[in-house]
Parts: structure tokens; sequence; C-alpha cells
């Protein structure tokens, strides 16, 4: 077993405990939990940066040859992004969610192809590793996003129903989640903006082959920056009810998660 | 000297026989605190807690004082009152139970309303009027230090101390749901009632520090926006400020509703998303049932907020358990080292005692034989002596009180020695 298998493998314990640990402080509500939970989010993040690390070291490229290595790596950007929420804004009540949603996407790495040949030439690109990072970091970013907006609509929905009005003290204040919503999505959308116009730069360059005009990656690359352009619109202009635009959050990510599980001709690395 | 505890609380007494007990100012306090100290003799100790709730004296009385004597003392400081009237309604606790009675008042174990706040800070005042008397000494200043830091324990690590004691209470907390800090929150008030004053209260307590208040008769409006910093607005107006209000507390009397879907409606589409608190604690109600179903609209009446107040104090009976536990605990500890403190003491003092018998004996056949020495001499021979039977007392010191926290059979007999070696004769030393 690879220093990058064992990492990841802890990287993936971790995720589960703190998903765990910080589920159960959102019933018990008890400070010893909840440290817990926080150090074992940091422990999952090191671990996974770890393997993210070493991976590179073993292929001596940037580790995202295929979609369940990428996969891995959007995890690593969910915890990375759970972490700075919960530095900004006490987020804890999202570690369940950003931490599951990590572990998830381990597990489903485990089982995403993961054939490997010969590397692509492609990867040794700075702008390609920049599409990718770019891209990545903005989905965590989204993945985190989508949290808060699951928080909202559960707080909007006691709130308005009046029934478990205790919930509401196990989780943040309900204009804390749709601020730090919009604040993620907000950072998150220009880094998706610059992954797409890198994705571009390549395709248009020849780097993509023929056809990458009608690649269904490409296509719903766009679709996702459409729909969170129309969150960004919706929110500073529109003046959309939090509820509608909550919505609009779940929709993106599930675009999000798609791009990882449709095939692509063009697409050969994730 | 013991632990005593007499008193009478909600459990026990109606309000009627509680009212009749109770110090309001503290110069009645400060007095009773006097003529119960005459009571108990220049050793004894006490402090009075008067609260709404109870009127409970803690004393730590000589042998020969009873719980009756207190109790008389305690009703005549009370505005003369005769102590057989209300001697059925008094209950009291000795040593332990006293020590633990006291942790569990202190922690809002025994309170109305369980686990409210108020109780920590009465207790606090009670104990500090009682020092300033000077009628507090060994034994219930660290009696009242514990239970002040046992009631914090218990509400740091159980939810006792959490959730709404009261329907401000509850609209504050609600507040604190929807928009965290309530710090720079504005606060529509329409009426000047009672009610909204105190649910106002909690809310400018949590944070929200800009106010304006709307009353039919002005100068109400006035009043209560100057006591809570605020502004008053004319009543007619009061449509125009919503749209600027975060929170509207709502408890007129007028006989129909006051605020309307559209009026709201309005307000909604220039906040620009910002939700809405409406809070309607008026009865009849103040504000339309309609309004709840605008988006970011939060409303909410005096039953769904009593709802908030049942439900955190059902929440509060479940930590109950897990805090009295913690009490428990800290009650058996602080007993045990309170019968270490009383056991060892005689014993310890009588030890010094001899030591400095033995060392004034001493200097006094030193002076005889070396009268020529001058004062300043004397004082570095004395200084020298007091030094050696200070480290030749201390560790016999350590060892008694060892002895004494052991409390065995083993340890008994060790201290009889440790009183036979001192020739302190073992029958008449031992702790009471």
């Amino acid at each position: 077993m690879t220093g990058s298998a064992i990492a990841l493998g802890t990287a993936l314990i971790c995720y589960l405990l703190g998903a765990a640990v910080l589920g159960a402080n959102l019933f018990l509500r008890r400070p010893a939990l909840l440290w817990t939970g926080r150090g074992l989010a940091v422990a999952a993040a090191l671990a996974h940066m770890a393997a993210v690390g070493l991976r590179c070291i073993e292929l001596k490229h940037a580790p995202f040859t295929n979609p369940a290595e990428s996969l891995s790596a959007l995890a690593w950007m969910v915890s990375l992004a759970y972490l700075a929420a919960e530095v900004l804004w006490r987020l804890s009540a999202a570690g369940p969610f950003a931490l599951g949603l990590s572990f998830l996407l381990v597990t489903l790495a485990g089982f995403a192809p993961a054939e490997r040949g010969v590397p692509d030439p492609l990867l040794s690109s700075n702008v390609v590793s920049l599409h990718i990072i770019s891209i990545l970091a903005a989905f965590g970013a989204f993945a985190l996003a989508f949290c808060c907006a699951v928080l909202y609509l559960i707080e909007h929905h006691i709130l308005k129903s009046k029934h478990g009005l205790a919930w509401l003290k196990r989780l943040p204040p309900l204009l804390t989640v749709e601020t730090a919503a919009f604040s993620l999505v907000a950072f998150g959308f220009p880094l998706l903006t610059l992954g797409v116009l890198a994705g571009l730069i390549v395709a248009a360059s020849g780097g993509m082959g023929r056809g990458w005009q009608t690649d269904t990656h490409a296509l719903l690359a766009y679709a996702v920056w459409i729909i969170y352009g129309l969150y960004l619109l919706a929110r500073l202009r529109a003046n959309w009810p939090p509820v509608r635009t909550s919505y609009v959050l779940l929709v993106g990510l599930a675009l999000c998660l798609l791009l990882f599980f449709i095939p692509s001709d063009t697409h050969r690395f994730g | 000297m013991r632990l005593l505890m007499v008193g009478l609380a909600h459990q026990t007494a109606p309000v009627e026989v509680r009212e009749r007990l109770a110090f309001s100012s503290s110069a009645a306090l400060a007095q009773a605190l006097l003529s119960l100290k005459e009571t108990l003799g220049p050793a004894g100790e006490c402090v009075l807690l008067s609260t709404c709730n109870r009127t409970e004296l803690y004393a730590a009385a000589p042998e020969d004082v009873s719980a009756q004597d207190c109790i008389v003392r305690l009703t005549e400081a009370a505005h003369g009152l005769p102590a057989d009237d209300l001697e059925d309604y008094f209950e009291e606790r000795r040593g332990h139970r006293a020590v633990e009675h006291l942790f569990r008042v202190t922690a809002g174990l025994e309170s109305m309303i369980l686990g409210e706040p108020d109780i920590v800070r009465q207790v606090k005042t009670a104990y500090a009027q009682a020092s300033d008397v000077g009628t507090t000494g060994p034994t219930l200043n660290p009696l009242f230090h514990r239970a002040l830091s046992v009631a914090k324990r218990a509400r740091t690590e159980t939810q006792l101390g959490r959730g709404a004691f009261s329907v401000g209470h509850a609209a504050a907390e609600m507040a604190e749901s929807i928009f965290g800090s309530l710090a720079g929150r504005s606060i529509l008030i329409l009426g000047a009632g009672d009610m909204s004053e105190a649910t106002a209260r909690h809310l400018a307590a949590s944070g929200a520090n800009s106010v304006l208040v709307a009353n039919r008769t002005f100068d109400r409006a006035a009043h209560l926006a100057e006591s809570l910093n605020g502004r008053a607005i004319s009543y007619d107006a009061f449509p125009n400020h919503l749209a600027q209000a975060d929170i509207v507390i709502a408890s007129t009397a007028a006989p129909h509703t006051i605020v309307h879907k559209p009026m709201v409606a309005d307000a909604v589409k220039s906040r620009r998303r910002r939700p809405l608190f409406l809070i309607d604690i008026a009865v009849p109600r103040d504000i339309d049932a309609d309004v709840a179903d605008l988006d970011g609209v939060y409303l909410y009446n005096i039953d769904d907020l009593r709802a908030v107040v049942d439900a955190d104090s059902a929440e509060r009976r479940q930590e109950a358990e897990r805090a009295a536990a913690i009490v428990h605990n800290e009650a058996v500890t602080f007993s045990a080292w309170l019968r270490t403190q009383r056991a060892a003491a005689p014993l310890v003092s009588g030890v010094r005692a001899k030591m400095d018998t033995i060392k004034q004996e001493e200097l006094q056949r030193l002076r005889q034989r070396l009268a020529h020495l001058s004062p300043e001499e004397w004082q570095v021979i004395e200084a020298a002596f007091t030094s050696t039977v200070n480290k030749i007392a201390h560790a016999p010191t350590v060892k008694i009180k060892d002895y004494a926290a052991d409390g065995s059979e083993a340890a008994e007999n060790k201290l009889d020695t440790v009183r036979e070696v001192f020739g302190l004769g073992a029958a008449e030393e031992r702790a009471p």
C-alpha cells in the first residue's frame, strides 16, 4: 500500500468520524463533541492534503488523471471550504453535511473509473492545472453553499411551521447561513469563470481535439456557470426571496456532481 | 460549630407567607443579620438569602443555639412577627444537607422556574451583604464561594441555564435564531404596555440598540422610548417605519388588528431580503395572521412564544438530573473538606498552643539569664524561636489534616497518638 493510499484511508476515517461526532453534537450539544469534531475535520483535511501531495510525488504531476482522483480532490476542497466557513461563521452545524459529503465523494471515488494508461501530456500544462484546480476549488465552495442552503431551508421551515423550534438553538442563525451561502458562491463563481476560461483556451488551442464545442462536460460546465450566475443575479439584483435562491443552490450542486459521472470524449482526466 | 439552614421557600410556603418574611431593603437585611449574629455569639456566622421565592438563613451556629432560636430571631427581625405564626412553614437542614441545599438553590435547581439565572446574582448579593456587615467567617466564606462556582459548573456543563425563561426571553431567543447577533438591529414597538417594555428590554439586553415606540398616547410612547434610549413616533406613522425595523413588537389594546398583510408586503419589498420578525403579544391580536404567509416574514404570537418557553422548560427538566448529580458530588466533596477542617482545627490549634507555651516559657527563662541584651537583640531571638516553632509545627499540622481527612479508625488512632505525644488529652480534644 502506498503512502498516499494510507493518508487517504486516514482522511476517509476522519471524515466519517468527524461527520458522526459533529452530528452527535447537533443532538447533544456538548462542547467536548464540538471540539472533537472540529479536530477530526482538521485532521481529515491535513491527511487528505498529505494524500494529494504524496500522489503528486508518486505521479510527478497533478493527481487528476481520472474521475476517481478528481472526486477525491473535490472532497478535499469541500473539507477546506468547511474549515474556512467554521472559522468565518462558526458553521459547525454544516459539519455533518460537509464532512459526510467528503466521505461520500472519497467513497464514490473508489467506484469511479480509475484506469491509468500513459499520463496525458496535457497534465503538464499549467493552463490545464489552473483549469482543474480553479473548478475544483469553486465546486468545493459550491458544495458548502449547498450545505448552507439545506440549513437555510430547514430553519425557514421550522420558523414558519413552528414545529421543532428547539432545533433552532442547535443551528446557526438564519441570516448567517444565508450570508455564508452567498459569500461562498461569490468566492467560487470567479474561480469557476477562471476555470472555464482556462478550459476554453486549452480547447481552442487544439488541446482537446475536435468536437470540444459539443462536449457534454463543457456544456454542463456552462450550465453550472449559468446557474450560479443566475443565483448571484437573483441575489443581488432581482431581490428573489432566499428560499428560492436556496433551491437554485441545490440544483447547482447537483449539476456540479453530474459532471463527474457523465461520460466525455474530450475530458480524459476527470 | 455546626452548619445550619432554616428558612421557607415557594415549595412549602405560599406567597402570603413569603411576603411577610421578605427583607426588601438592604438596611432591614443588615439589621436582621446583626440581630442573628447576637444570637449566634462571637464565633457564629450567618448569611440571609431573601428573594421573592425564599427567605433562608445559612448559619455556622454553636451547639447550644438551636434552629428554633434562629427562627425566633429571624421572624422578630422581619417586622416583629411572632414565630408561632410561621413556624410550620419553616424547613431546617443541617451539615451536608444544608450544603447540598445551598448548592441546589444557587444552581437554580430549587427555583420556581427551573434553572433561572437570576438566583446566582441573588446569592452573590446575599453573601456580599453579609460579608459587608461582618457576619461571615471561616465556614460560610468557603461555602458560598464554592456554591457560586458549583452553580457556574452546573450551568456550563449542562443545558440547565439555557433556553427561554419568559415570553420576552423567548422573543429575544427567536430573534437571535433569525438574525444572530442583535447588535445594530432595530425594534419598532407598537403599544407602550408592560409586556412590550419587558420584551423590548430582553431584546435590548441582547444588543438591539435602535428603538422606535408608537402608542396612541404619545406621552406614554415618549416615556417608554426614553427609558429604552429610543425615539417616540406618531402612532399613525408606524406603517412608514415597518421597512426599517427588523423586529416589531405589537402589544396595543386595540380591539382589532392594526398590522395588515398589504402593509407588511409593502415594507418587505423595500427590505431587500432582510427577514422581518413580528412579535404579536397582544390579546386580541394586533397583526393579521395571514402576514405570516409572506416570504421573509416570521410572525409569532403570545401562544407561540409560550410554547417556546414550555419546550425549553421541558428540556431543562431533562438536564436537571445531570446538574443535580454534579451538585450532589460537589456537596459531598465540600462536606468532607469541611469535616476535615473541623476535625483538624482543634487539634492543630492545640498543638500550636502547646508549642507557643513552650516558646514563651523558654523565652522568659532566657530573659532572666540574659538581662543585659538590648531590645533589638531580643527581637532577633524571638524571631528565631518563632521560626523554629513554625518549622517544627509544620509537619504535625500536615499529618493531622491528612489523618482527619482519612477519617478511618486507624487514622483516628494516629490522631490519638498525636494528642498523647503533645499531652493534649484525647477525649476532650476530639472534634465534635
